[in-house]
C-alpha cells in the first residue's frame, strides 16, 4: 500500500484536480455555453497562490511547513480574483453563443498565457519556482483536494435540484422558451460562468503548490481541450460525467503504461503501450465520441440506476 | 519607424499573412460546407511539412521508429510540395471518414465532432512524434536550387532586402489563393460545392452528390493546410509535432475576423493578422502572439459575423 501511494499519489491527486477542472467547464455548459476559459481561470488562480507564497506571505523557516491557514487565504483570493474576472468577460462575452463563445475563450486563455510569458510578475517565460509545501508528501494534497471534490460534487448536484439549477437547464433546453418564461438569460449565464471560473481558480492556486513550479504552460489551449473531451466523454448531461470522466481520462494514460507491464504481451506491442500511449488515448476519445454520443454517464442511466436501488 | 524597416515589416506581414490566409481557408472549406470546425487541420498541416520533409529524401533524426532513414530517392522541391500536400489532403480524407462521417450519419451535436476531431489531432501528433521524434527539421538551404537567401529593392546605398522565402510564401500563396477561387467559383465542383454550403439536405434532393463533395472538400482542406505547413517551416523550421498547434489557434482568429465560413474573409483575415503582428514594435516582440487573439476577442464582441460574414439571424 504504501509503495503504491508513493508511485501513484501523484496521479491520484491529479486525478481529483482534472474531475474538478471538468465540473468547472460543466458549469457554464449547464446553461448551454461552451465555454473554454477554464485553463485561464485556472492559471490566474495558480500565479496568485504562487506570487502571495513566495513574494507577499513571510518565508517559511527551513525544516517547517507552509502554514494550511496561507493556502486557505491564496485560494480565498484566486475565488474572488476569478469570480470579479470572470464577471467583467463573462457580461460582453456571454452574448456569444456556440463556437463563437468557444472560440472567445479561447482567445481569452491565449491572452493569459501571453500575458504571463511577458510580466515580470509572473516570471516571465522561466515562470516562478519553488513555491513551498504545506504538506510532507504529494499524496497528503488529498487532505486538501478529496474534500474540494467531494464540496464541489454536492454543490453541482444540489444545484442541479435547486430553482437556479432549474432556471440553467431551461436557458440549455431553449433560451427563447426560458427568456419567455421570466428567466433572466444574461444574469444566469453569467453565473454559471463565474461559478466555473471560482472552481478553476480555486484549483490552480492549489495546484500551484502541488507542481510546486508554475509557468505558461499551465493552463493552455490544450489543457482546455482537454477538459472539454472529460467532460464529454464522461456525460455532459449529468454532474457525475465530468467527475467521472476527469478521474479515467487521467488514469488512463498510466493505465497503458502499467498494461506494458502485463506478462505474455509480446514486446513490440507493450513498447507501443509505452511510447505510443498519447496515440492510443486520442484515437480513443475519437472513438468514444462516436460510440458513446451520450458519454458514459447519461441521466437516463442515473434515473435507472435509482429505480433499482429503491 | 524608418520607411525602409517598415516595408520590411510590411513585406513579412504580407508573406506570412497570406500563409495565415491558405492554412484558414482549409478551416473555411469545411466549415461552409458542414457548420463544424476541424480541430485536426494544425495536424494535417504538422503533417504536410513532414511530408514535404521525407519527399525530398531528406534524413530524419536519432529518435522515434524511423531514427536516421530516408527514401530512397529524393524528388525536386516543387514536386515534393505538392506530394506532400497531397498526402496531407489524403489524411484530411481519411480524417473524414473516422472521425467526421459516423457522427454525420447519426446527425450528432457539433460539439461531439469537434471533441472527435481533437483526439484525432492527438493521436497525429503523437503519432508524429512516434515515427520521427520530438526533434526541430529544416528544409536544406539547397531547396530553392540557385536562387540568392535575399533580394534587394532598394539601392545599394539604401537597402530595401527581402528574404527570397518571404516572396516565395507570397508567391505560392496568392497563385493557391486565385486556383482556389477559380475552382469555387468557376467549375461545376465549385458550383455544386456553394449549393451544398447554401442548403444540404436541398442541394442533395437536386441530384448532388454531398458525401462525394465532402470528401473533396476534405481533399482541398488538407492540401492547402499542406502547403502552408511547408511554406511556414521553409520560412521558419519544422519546430517539431507541436508545430501546427499555435498556427492551428490563430487560423481560428483569421476565419471568425473574416466571417466564418466567408472565403474572401479569410484571405483579408489572414493579412490583416499578419501585418498587424508584424507591426509590433521590436520592444513589444513578445506580445505579438497575443495580437491576433486581442483581435479576435475585441471583433467576436463589436461585429462577431466577422469582417465579411452575413449576420447571424437566429431562428426560432
Amino acid at each position: 500500500m504504501a509503495e503504491f501511494i508513493t508511485t501513484y499519489g501523484f496521479l491520484i491527486v491529479s486525478m481529483v484536480f482534472a474531475a474538478m477542472l471538468a465540473l468547472s467547464l460543466y458549469l457554464p455548459l449547464m446553461t448551454g455555453q461552451l465555454s473554454l476559459a477554464s485553463p485561464g481561470f485556472y492559471a490566474l488562480g495558480g500565479y496568485i497562490a504562487a506570487v502571495m507564497s513566495t513574494k507577499v506571505f513571510p518565508p517559511t523557516p527551513q525544516g517547517e511547513i507552509f502554514p494550511l491557514v496561507y493556502l486557505l487565504i491564496e485560494m480565498l483570493v484566486a475565488a474572488v480574483a476569478s469570480a470579479l474576472l470572470a464577471v467583467l468577460i463573462g457580461i460582453p462575452a456571454l452574448r456569444l453563443r456556440g463556437i463563437y463563445l468557444a472560440l472567445a475563450t479561447i482567445a481569452f486563455v491565449e491572452v493569459v498565457r501571453v500575458l504571463s510569458l511577458n510580466l515580470e510578475i509572473t516570471g516571465k517565460a522561466i515562470g516562478i519556482f519553488g513555491i513551498p509545501q504545506p504538506f510532507l508528501n504529494k499524496f497528503e494534497y488529498m487532505w486538501i483536494a478529496a474534500p474540494m471534490l467531494i464540496l464541489s460534487t454536492w454543490f453541482v448536484y444540489r444545484l442541479e435540484r435547486s430553482r437556479v439549477g432549474r432556471a440553467f437547464a431551461a436557458l440549455r433546453e431553449d433560451e427563447l422558451a426560458a427568456t419567455a418564461m421570466g428567466v433572466n438569460p444574461t444574469y444566469n449565464k453569467v453565473l454559471s460562468f463565474t461559478m466555473g471560473a471560482v472552481l478553476a481558480g480555486v484549483v490552480g492556486a492549489v495546484s500551484a503548490h502541488f507542481l510546486n513550479t508554475w509557468n505558461a504552460r499551465q493552463g493552455t489551449f490544450d489543457a482546455a481541450i482537454l477538459y472539454l473531451a472529460f467532460v464529454i466523454i464522461g456525460g455532459s448531461r449529468t454532474y457525475l460525467g465530468p467527475v467521472l470522466g476527469g478521474l479515467l481520462l487521467t488514469a488512463l494514460p498510466e493505465v497503458l503504461r502499467a498494461l506494458a507491464g502485463v506478462e505474455f504481451l509480446p514486446a513490440f506491442v507493450a513498447q507501443f503501450l509505452v511510447d505510443g500511449r498519447l496515440i492510443i488515448y486520442g484515437l480513443l476519445i475519437a472513438l468514444a465520441t462516436i460510440f458513446f454520443p451520450q458519454g458514459l454517464i447519461t441521466p437516463t442511466m442515473l434515473k435507472r440506476l435509482a429505480r433499482r436501488g429503491t | 519607424m524608418q520607411f525602409t524597416l517598415f516595408f520590411q515589416q510590411l513585406v513579412n506581414g504580407l508573406a506570412i499573412g497570406s500563409v495565415y490566409a491558405i492554412f484558414a481557408l482549409g478551416y473555411t472549406l469545411i466549415f461552409s460546407i458542414l457548420g463544424i470546425i476541424n480541430f485536426a487541420h494544425g495536424a494535417v498541416f504538422t503533417l504536410g511539412a513532414y511530408f514535404t520533409y521525407t519527399l525530398i529524401g531528406a534524413k530524419f533524426g536519432f529518435n522515434g521508429l524511423l531514427a536516421q532513414s530516408q527514401l530512397p530517392f529524393g524528388l525536386p522541391f516543387p514536386l515534393a510540395v505538392l506530394g506532400g500536400a497531397a498526402l496531407a489532403g489524403l489524411v484530411g480524407v481519411i480524417i473524414e471518414r473516422l472521425a467526421f462521417r459516423p457522427l454525420r450519419a447519426r446527425g450528432a451535436d457539433p460539439l461531439l465532432t469537434l471533441v472527435s476531431s481533437l483526439g484525432v489531432a492527438v493521436a497525429l501528433v503523437n503519432f508524429i512524434q512516434y515515427l520521427v521524434g520530438a526533434e526541430a527539421y529544416s528544409y536544406p538551404s539547397s531547396a530553392f536550387g540557385g536562387l540568392p537567401p535575399s533580394v534587394n529593392f532598394g539601392t545599394p546605398e539604401s537597402p530595401l532586402i527581402v528574404r527570397t522565402v518571404q516572396i516565395i510564401i507570397f508567391v505560392v500563396s496568392m497563385l493557391i489563393l486565385v486556383v482556389l477561387t477559380y475552382l469555387i467559383n468557376s467549375t461545376r465542383t465549385g458550383k455544386a460545392l456553394r449549393a451544398v454550403a447554401e442548403d444540404a439536405t436541398t442541394s442533395s434532393l437536386l441530384g448532388i452528390n454531398t458525401d462525394r463533395l465532402i470528401w473533396i472538400t476534405f481533399f482541398l482542406s488538407g492540401f492547402v493546410g499542406g502547403i502552408a505547413g511547408t511554406l511556414v517551416g521553409l520560412s521558419v523550421t519544422i519546430t517539431g509535432p507541436y508545430f501546427g498547434i499555435a498556427f492551428g489557434l490563430k487560423g481560428l482568429a483569421v476565419i471568425v475576423l473574416g466571417g466564418l465560413g466567408s472565403i474572401p474573409g479569410a484571405v483579408l483575415g489572414g493579412l490583416v493578422i499578419g501585418v498587424a503582428e508584424s507591426l509590433v514594435p521590436a520592444s513589444a516582440i513578445g506580445y505579438k502572439e497575443a495580437v491576433a487573439f486581442a483581435i479576435l476577442f475585441v471583433i467576436l464582441l463589436v461585429r462577431p459575423q466577422g469582417l465579411l460574414g452575413r449576420t447571424l439571424i437566429q431562428k426560432v
